[in-house]
């Protein structure tokens, strides 16, 4: 829910003659640009374990972030009181980064945004407020949900459930005169259960993530988690590794979008292009992958993990097609990125908290649906594999060499889903990966689950893809 | 010397604590805590950023009815805490009772943790650093512009933190942390002829400035890149597995993980049920040494104020200790330990010093310098890891690899342990040396 203006300035204690001055404060050693970025954070979370709700708690964040430029060179200093002296002497620590005046500042001013957020425009309604209400009343949710995974299967001996939740109010002004405000929320269950059949033990996890209200713990899902956490089981316990080495994959529709995530969408994170250090620095404009294919970077999502309102620059939260029909289109910028590049912010500049200067980041990265028929794409593979379920994955920018790690999949013999496999790792060259898809499905999923990524900080993302071929990459094997 | 922590936060701290008893907690422990850090980011011979923060964290743990939750906040006036407090325990009390939690048996607390600065963790010279001063820390250290024309993007961050904390019980528990850190650490991306890049990285980290490396951090990243050039394939099959000391934690971390004891207690444990046994090779010992003075990770003290203790973790490949706080041990009916390792030493075996040594020993196979991806299973104990690295033929370094894949089991792999070098790294938190391993399966 976005509240008005007087909510914010009330809950971070300033008014707008405070934020000029401090903004004149961040300016005074010759800094291009200053901005404020005031956050209080509520943290919620239960833990059932050993079919108790036996552990939770709270937890509060507040603070105040100042960045100053001085054309690309960044002055941060954060505190974590919004006394007048207190963010005084932060604003003149991160002034420190200028040592003289910079007459032009390139960043936004052309084109200021002094619009107020549109509460009826919002991506992330709490329909059922996380704060307010006694956690008790959340209780209910994880006990019914460990009640149904364990009647769905005998074989569990453990069930793990963690809700976490977290509302945070964020009030953000610059020196070109922009004030946003927002209020965030975000619910997380994360579910693992243990299952032992003789003496094998094996895992499963599931999690489901959302920019929403306490009304995403719904009956609906209870059943959709506890049906996903035991599904494939029989499968994990008769599963085996394949033989290592090159070969067709598959990538079954949703949490395949790691493959994006790793292999492309950081390489497009424009700071590692205006840094030189991406292995797509100079590929702008060019064909990188087969015509038809589109790949976008997505705020706009309603209740999605990695949505915006505004990202953490003040910036309207916005799609942006970052390859159009195979041909690099454009890169994910934040404001210093997009300065340098003279095209305008996408959208991007995200931070994990007051802490962090904001920096390019993802949001929810997805390729469109194809033509082809997931099936189709299988029954073309001699040999290879189909991956469905993955845990992480990490990307080396410089070389552009992904890897990610295979938690279950199929062996594919003679266009066939023949034996399962497990516990595998991935690996592959960004770039060649993209030349090498050879067929998109007509099937995209976003995957619900908590995605988050660590590029220097954390914030949460998501990703989806359909059901893709790729027709060479190193599998890890026996 | 000039500690974080004010009297006044003390008082506060003390203050919470009698607040939360006479609110209805019958047993409450407090932790708050401090950090103060400053940052120089240089990008190619040029300062790039600056950052300056002061951190701050009042936890508490808070016993309650038989029930138990963790609660923090770093907004630190008095009047809102104790309204944070109140809720808080209203909070607990709407939680399922669990009979396992309490606090540690008060002869099992620190005694010796007073004023924090026992284990000489601390550098006053921090004190007394002045911005710029800071950036000439940073910028002394660059390569860039140092001939290297293959050199086409050099990063790197100086920093230096001071860190105060002050854990409280409602049984007396006073103990004190206090140290200092300096870091400095370079990435640098190199390109070959053809537009290819290699990036690679170097850093060292100190709690005293004297003894940080500074000089040649950046060109000791740029070499590593540069090495990584010409990458040639290898086939698949079962190779000598080297691993530089500088990524051996990789291997080592998911057994001490496995030994922990949420993980025995849910049965998401490979190594459940393996304390007293042989499961590891005989020339297999690793000690926790948490009390060395001066070394980097040490405390005197878990995050329940248990004094930590030298033992050993593994001893001649037997299990010699789980790693278990006072709840997880209640529930599972074993005597309680410490919470976690602190400061790991894989003890030299095979009678090597250097990583030359041990490739000298090994003979041929693949030298593993860096790992891409964090992937395991804690049930099974299976992983599989994207490696960067080296094949090398008669104990020298003939090539680098890339895109390859190391597969296996850990307790598999550690029974074909062949040799542990003396040459970890005093910066790293566990001291793991460079390792040899026979017959590990790569693909390519």
């Amino acid at each position: 829910m976005i509240h008005p203006k007087a909510y914010y300035f009330n809950t971070f204690q300033v008014d707008q003659a405070i934020l000029d001055r401090l903004v004149e404060e961040g300016l005074r050693s010759g800094g291009s640009y200053c901005d404020l970025f005031f956050e209080n954070t509520a943290y919620g979370n239960l833990l059932l374990r050993d079919g108790a709700v036996s552990s939770g708690g709270s937890h509060v964040d507040y603070g105040i972030g100042v960045r100053v430029l001085s054309g690309e060179k960044t002055g941060y200093a954060y505190s974590e009181s919004t006394a007048w002296a207190d963010m005084c002497e932060c604003a003149r620590a991160a002034a420190q980064i200028a040592d003289k005046p910079v007459e032009v500042s390139p960043f936004g001013s052309r084109n200021p945004s002094r619009g107020e957020p549109n509460p009826s425009a919002d991506r992330y309604p709490e329909k059922e407020p996380w704060l307010g209400v006694p956690m008790s009343s959340f209780l209910p949710f994880l006990q019914k949900l460990e009640a149904d995974i364990k009647r769905r299967d005998s074989r569990i001996v453990k069930v793990i459930v963690n809700l976490a939740f977290q509302v945070s109010d964020i009030l953000m002004y610059n020196s070109s005169r922009e004030l946003k405000w927002d209020t965030r929320p975000m619910g997380s269950v994360a579910v693992t259960a243990i299952f032992q059949q003789g003496d094998k033990i094996e895992n499963k996890s599931t999690s489901r993530s959302f920019r929403c209200g306490a009304e995403m713990l719904s009956e609906d899902l209870i059943a959709d988690m506890a049906a996903d956490v035991v599904k494939g089981i029989d499968a994990r316990f008769e599963a085996r590794r394949p033989k290592g080495g090159q070969m067709p994959v598959v990538m079954g529709a949703g949490a395949s979008g790691i493959l994006l995530h790793e292999a492309m969408g950081h390489a497009f994170e424009a700071d590692f292009n205006r840094k030189g250090t991406s292995i797509f620095a100079d590929k702008m404009g060019r064909q990188i992958c087969p015509k038809g294919i589109n790949i976008l970077d997505d705020g706009t999502l309603p209740g999605n993990r990695g949505s915006l309102n505004f990202d953490d620059e003040g910036i309207p939260g916005q799609k942006t097609y970052m390859v159009e029909d195979g041909v690099l289109t454009s890169y994910l910028h934040d404001r210093i990125s997009a300065a340098h590049y003279g095209v305008k912010p996408t959208g991007n500049g995200r931070r994990e908290s007051f802490r962090y200067a904001p920096i390019p980041r993802m949001r929810a990265t997805y390729m469109e649906s194809g033509t082809a028929k997931a099936d189709d794409l299988i029954g073309s593979v001699q040999k290879g594999i189909y991956v469905d379920e993955f845990s992480n994955g990490q990307v080396q920018i410089g070389e552009g060499d992904f890897t990610f790690y295979v938690k279950a999949g199929w062996l594919i013999e003679d266009g066939r889903l023949t034996m399962p496999v497990k516990d595998i790792n991935i690996i592959g060259n960004g770039p060649a990966a993209l030349a090498d898809m050879q067929g998109v499905a007509d099937d995209l999923i976003v995957d619900p689950g908590a995605w988050t990524c660590g590029k220097e900080q954390s914030v949460p993302v998501s990703c989806g893809i359909p059901t893709v071929l790729i027709g060479k990459l190193t599998v890890g094997g026996e | 010397m000039n500690a974080l922590l004010t009297k006044e936060e003390i008082a506060l701290a003390r203050h919470c604590l009698a607040f939360a008893q006479a609110e209805g907690a019958q047993k409450v422990r407090i932790t708050l805590s401090k950090t103060l850090l400053n940052l120089i980011g240089v990008l190619n011979g040029e300062v790039d950023k600056t950052s300056h923060a002061l951190d701050r964290s009042l936890q508490l743990q808070l016993f309650v009815d038989g029930r138990f939750g963790t609660f923090s906040s770093n907004k630190l006036d008095r009047e809102g805490l104790e309204a944070f407090i109140r809720d808080a325990i209203g909070t607990v009390r709407m939680l399922e009772a669990d009979s396992f939690r309490n606090l540690p048996a008060p002869e099992r607390l620190a005694k010796d943790a007073v004023d924090g600065r026992e284990l000489d963790l601390y550098d006053e010279s921090v004190e007394s650093l002045t911005a710029e001063q800071r950036r000439e820390l940073a910028l002394g250290s660059c390569f860039w512009g140092h001939g290297e024309k293959r050199l086409i993007a050099e990063e790197g961050e100086y920093s230096d933190s001071v860190f105060d904390s002050l854990t409280l019980d409602s049984q007396g528990l006073f103990a004190r942390h206090t140290e200092t850190s300096f870091e400095i650490g370079y990435e640098s991306t190199v390109e070959d002829a053809e537009g290819n890049h290699f990036s690679s990285y170097w850093w060292d980290a100190s709690p005293r400035l004297k003894e940080l490396s500074l000089n040649g951090c950046a060109e000791t990243a740029c070499q590593r890149a540069v090495a990584q050039i010409g990458p040639e394939s290898v086939p698949s099959g079962k190779y000598t597995l080297v691993v530089d000391s500088e990524c051996a934690a990789k291997l080592l971390t998911p057994v001490l993980n496995a030994l922990g004891g949420y993980s025995l207690q849910q049965k998401n444990s490979f190594l459940a049920e393996s304390l007293g046994k042989k499961l590891f090779p005989e020339n297999l010992t690793i000690m926790d040494q948490p009390r060395t003075k001066g070394d980097t990770g040490c405390r005197l003290f878990d995050s329940e104020g248990v004094a930590t203790r030298e033992m050993p973790v593994i001893e001649k490949g037997v299990v010699k200790t789980y790693f278990l706080n006072t709840y997880i041990s209640n529930k599972m009916g074993l005597k309680p330990t410490i919470e976690d390792a602190t400061r790991i030493k894989v003890q030299p075996t095979g009678g090597c010093i250097t990583r030359e040594d041990v490739l000298r020993k090994a003979g041929s196979g693949i030298l593993v310098t860096g790992f891409n991806g964090d992937n395991s299973n804690p049930a099974t104990g299976n992983f599989s890891y994207g490696i960067e690295g080296f094949h090398f033929k008669d104990g020298k370094i003939v090539h680098p690899v890339r895109e390859m894949l190391i597969t296996g089991s850990f307790l598999d792999l550690w029974n074909k342990l062949l040799a542990v070098a003396d040459d970890a790294r005093p910066c790293l938190s566990k001291l793991i040396p460079t390792l040899a391993f026979k017959d590990v399966d790569f693909s390519s």
